[in-house]
């Protein structure tokens, strides 16, 4: 479970944001949704240290991560697939997936025939350059790298950026597939509110760096105000 | 009577053969550093040539000459650890001039300590083969025992940075954090740590380089010893590619090669000016090299 | 009382007092004059270039009739000092020009250049090579030659920088200044190998100064003052045009270049031809320090235009401040008497001035002030005392 209490960011004058506190449970998806410039991804950020807050705390489970640096809460099993997923292009897939299995306990062999197995499709390619993949391959090479390492919590930034209606779908399924399967804590920051709603289990909201909602996902989709305001989610 | 082997041609390929290896030491030991933290290192000359007075230095207090070898990496690992955290670190995301100035100042102190303690004299250093050409048919081959190790040292250090890059959990980190340094920091890599370490085993590569060239009878080890060399490095680095390991060592073999035949068909002088003519006119053509693929700059 | 009729005055007042103490002490009339005529060049520069309507409007005359105004002062100066501080003094000038012309590289354009001892070195030898050849040539001739050869050498090595950033063109001024003694010996026929290049006649005072000091007998003495003056007044020229140069529409799109290429090339500014002109200039401007040095010393040694040069330019700039021209002249006069100032430090300390350590001081100190200013105040001593000024004048205005 990762609890955020009351963290405020800012960059220069600049408040990111404002006394944020949520919580993601273990085993749930949680969105956090809002407009650009809400402050989501700095919500990702924070969480994974490379952000530090002026003031308000992180934790996993009962440890604190503030004040950490990333590669230590990588180290905690926090994984982070960042905002244009953070392929290395020059790496191959299958060096970037090595790359994402440096912290992992299991043995690197196990993991990678584990990953190909899940992502079928890197298997085929795991010798190309992630340069020639398409925008969904790499997503997914993204989101395998930072499971190789078995994660507790999987931190997801705007996943469906770029991609077709169907692969976000096709996605989709698979975030709400290995969060069930795996026991895993998801934290989805999405814009694409509609796909995101429909697999999350708890939704938040960012207005302007302020929580304007926090509540299941059912109730976040049926509230016509929200909607139209927040989530620009117009009939 | 005249073979083959000991013909002009031949011994010109042979002895630029040992020249181009130690430019592509060079040139290695600036793309390391470069690649790892996008500094060009001009004190990339003056750091290993402290490193191999403190370790040679030892030879006249009858130690081993391999145990010194030894001491003058180990110093190399040192100073370059001590100089990434000290010096470079505070210097990144700096205008680019900076740690360029900052170098340079480095270089200049090196060089002064080093004439301070140990002085300007050149101290001869054993050469741990034979520096005398076999002959053949009573002719010079152009290559000697220690030429032979000098080229050797140089394609095994080489070998061994290349496979350290390409095979070794350690070397993707190494390459992960030059290339996406946050997002290798988002996967658990100890980033800065993988900086400092390019800086260590690029002062390393360059103790490597000059022991073998204050080990030629004719120079000997002195404060300045690597200013000339850095040059030759430089160039070679430039026209390979400063990102490229691979392209650094073979345009220096390469070099080494053209110029040995510029040198002995032409005349010493010309080394050099031809050296910096190959430099601007490669730079007009492929600014960013010639052996890398052309990446757009970032804007 | 209005501005003009206030500075009017002053300036008035400061002529009469100058010349009525001028002919109270000089020991003879023509010293006199000579005070006199300072005096009124002072008086009048100092005048019309402190009009608040000459400053507003017509700022390149504003900044001509200053430099009028300090050289005509320095050049006063120089004939109370002794031959050797002369000397410094000059060399240090001389400095400072080819300082300036770094500083307007760096300042102007971001670039640095690690090679401008050679292109000094390629100013020192056109200079003596040309006078050589043709003994006749009068100095300012000789001098603008000797320009436009550093300008060429300039051009040449720039073009490539049309494409470069900066550490590939560090590094290639790196290789010219380390190349730059081969091509010298290269050319052994034109420029004197080891031994370098003796003038063929060395510059002397004219009649008339030599009259003005010491009645018709022409010494040493006033060949060293004439020669300072000239320096003098080379630098003075050299002043003018760059810090026109600074205001200008080109080294506005050179300032621009150097902040954000990017965002210059958006607003139309030529950079490739921007970055070559920054580099050509301060060629030349090298070029020019190195021929006032041969002129100086009435003769050339490859051994003055080695590497080490090259590393001391670059060095004296960033302890002045890189990128300003008040950090040229500080750096000229840090090079000029870092040397006595060392040996001074050297004595007081009781170290052994032939020891490998005192014989290294300037290095060491040099290297470690280089590392300072870039660490803690990239804009050297000048950068300082601006901060300094504006510090001062922000907490005159909370009072």
């Amino acid at each position: 479970m990762i609890a955020v209490e009351r963290l405020t960011v800012a960059f220069g004058a600049v408040y990111a944001l404002r006394e944020v506190s949520l919580r993601a449970e273990t085993g749930k998806i949680t969105a956090v949704l809002g407009a650009n410039g809400a402050g989501k991804t700095t919500l990702l950020r924070t969480i994974s240290g490379l952000v530090a807050p002026q003031s308000g705390t992180v934790s996993l489970d009962e440890r604190v991560l503030t004040r950490r640096r990333p590669e230590d809460i990588a180290r905690l099993g926090v994984g982070h697939v960042p905002e244009g997923r953070g392929v290395i292009a020059e790496f191959t897939v299958e060096e970037n997936l090595r790359l994402g299995a440096i912290v992992a306990k299991v043995p690197l062999e196990e993991g990678l025939a584990q990953q190909y197995e899940a992502f079928p499709v890197l298997g085929q390619r795991r010798k190309q350059h992630a340069a020639k993949l398409s925008g969904g391959e790499r997503q997914m090479l993204a989101m395998a790298r930072a499971l190789i390492a078995r994660p507790s919590v999987l931190l997801l930034d705007e996943p469906s950026l770029g991609l077709a209606p169907l692969v976000t779908a096709q996605l989709m399924a698979t975030v709400a597939e290995l969060c069930a399967t795996k026991d895993l804590t998801v934290v989805l920051v999405e814009q694409n509110a509609s796909s995101a709603l429909r697999i999350a289990h708890h939704a938040v909201v960012l207005n302007v760096g302020s929580v304007v909602a926090d509540a299941p996902a059912e109730v976040v989709a049926a509230d016509e105000r929200l909607r139209q305001y927040y989530l620009g989610m117009v009939e | 009577m005249d073979s083959f082997l000991t013909s002009r041609v031949v011994t010109d390929v042979l002895s630029g053969l040992t020249n181009g290896a130690i430019y592509g030491l060079v040139a290695l030991s600036l793309v390391l550093v470069w690649r790892a933290t996008r500094v060009l290192n001009f004190a990339q000359g003056a750091m290993p040539m402290f490193a191999t007075y403190l370790g040679m230095g030892l030879l006249s207090y009858d130690w081993p000459y391999w145990v010194c070898v030894g001491v003058s990496l180990v110093a190399a690992f040192a100073i370059g650890a001590v100089t990434e955290r000290v010096l470079v670190r505070p210097l990144y995301g700096k205008p680019e001039i900076n740690p360029i100035v900052v170098m340079v100042g480095y270089l200049i102190i090196l060089e002064a300590f080093a004439a301070a303690i140990w002085s300007t004299t050149p101290r001869s250093l054993p050469a741990p083969f034979s520096p005398i050409d076999w002959k053949l048919a009573g002719q010079p081959v152009g290559l000697s025992p220690f030429s032979l190790f000098e080229v050797v040292t140089a394609l095994v250090v080489m070998g061994a940075i290349v496979g350290l890059f390409r095979f070794t959990r350690i070397g993707l980190q190494l390459r992960a954090s030059a290339l996406a340094p946050e997002v290798s920091r988002l996967l658990g890599v100890r980033v800065g740590r993988m900086l400092t370490l390019g800086w260590m085993l690029s002062t390393a590569v360059g103790a490597v380089t000059a022991i073998l060239v204050a080990s030629n009878f004719f120079t000997g080890l002195t404060p300045q010893l690597m200013d000339g060399i850095f040059a030759f490095g430089f160039i070679a680095a430039a026209v390979g590619g400063l990102d490229s390991p691979v392209g650094a060592v073979a345009s220096g073999i390469a070099l080494g090669v053209v110029l040995q035949f510029v040198g002995d068909y032409l005349n010493s002088n010309a080394i050099i000016l031809v050296a910096l003519g190959i430099l601007i006119v490669s730079l007009m053509v492929r600014p960013n090299g010639l052996l890398t693929r052309s990446a757009a700059r970032r804007v | 009382m209005s501005a003009v009729a206030r500075r009017g005055a002053v300036a008035l007042g400061g002529l009469v007092v100058a010349v009525a103490l001028g002919f109270a002490l000089a020991p003879r009339t023509s010293d006199a004059v000579a005070v006199a005529a300072v005096a009124a060049v002072a008086a009048v520069g100092g005048f019309v270039g402190s009009l608040p309507t000459v400053r507003a409007e017509h700022p390149a005359l504003a900044r001509a009739m200053l430099t009028v105004v300090l050289v005509d002062l320095v050049v006063f100066a120089t004939a109370f000092l002794s031959v050797p501080t002369d000397f410094n003094l000059a060399t240090g000038a001389g400095m400072a020009i080819v300082l300036l012309g770094l500083s307007f590289l760096t300042g102007a354009s971001g670039q640095i250049s690690i090679g401008n001892g050679a292109f000094m070195g390629v100013g020192a030898f056109a200079t003596a090579i040309w006078a050589n050849h043709h003994a006749t040539t009068p100095i300012v001739v000789t001098l603008l030659i000797s320009v436009a050869v550093g300008a060429l050498f300039g051009l040449l090595l720039g073009l490539p920088a049309t494409r470069l950033r900066g550490p590939y063109l560090a590094g290639m001024t790196l290789a010219f200044a380390v190349a730059f003694p081969a091509i010298l010996s290269s050319f052994n026929s034109w420029t004197g190998g080891d031994s370098g290049l003796q003038l063929p006649n060395s510059v002397t005072a004219p009649p008339w100064l030599v009259g003005l000091f010491h009645a018709g007998t022409p010494t040493l003495t006033t060949d060293t003052l004439w020669l300072t003056d000239v320096v003098m007044v080379a630098t003075g020229v050299a002043f003018f045009f760059m810090a026109n140069l600074f205001a200008s529409r080109t080294g506005r799109a050179m300032r621009l270049v150097r902040d954000n290429d990017v965002a210059a090339e958006l607003v139309g500014v030529a950079l490739p031809r921007t970055r070559v002109i920054a580099f050509v200039i301060s060629a030349a401007y090298a070029a020019l320090g190195g021929a006032l040095w041969t002129l100086l010393n009435n003769s050339v040694s490859p051994a003055t235009y080695g590497f080490a040069l090259s590393i001391t330019i670059l060095a004296v700039i960033v302890i002045g401040g890189i990128g300003t021209i008040s950090g040229a002249i500080i750096g000229g006069v840090v090079y000029a008497y870092s040397t006595n100032v060392i040996a001074w430090f050297v004595a007081r300390t009781g170290l052994n001035p032939q020891g490998n350590l005192a014989s290294q001081l300037n290095g060491i100190i040099f290297g470690a002030l280089l590392i300072v200013t870039m660490m803690f105040s990239p804009l050297g001593i000048a950068g300082t005392i601006r901060h300094l000024r504006q510090r001062r004048a922000l907490a005159r205005e909370r009072r």
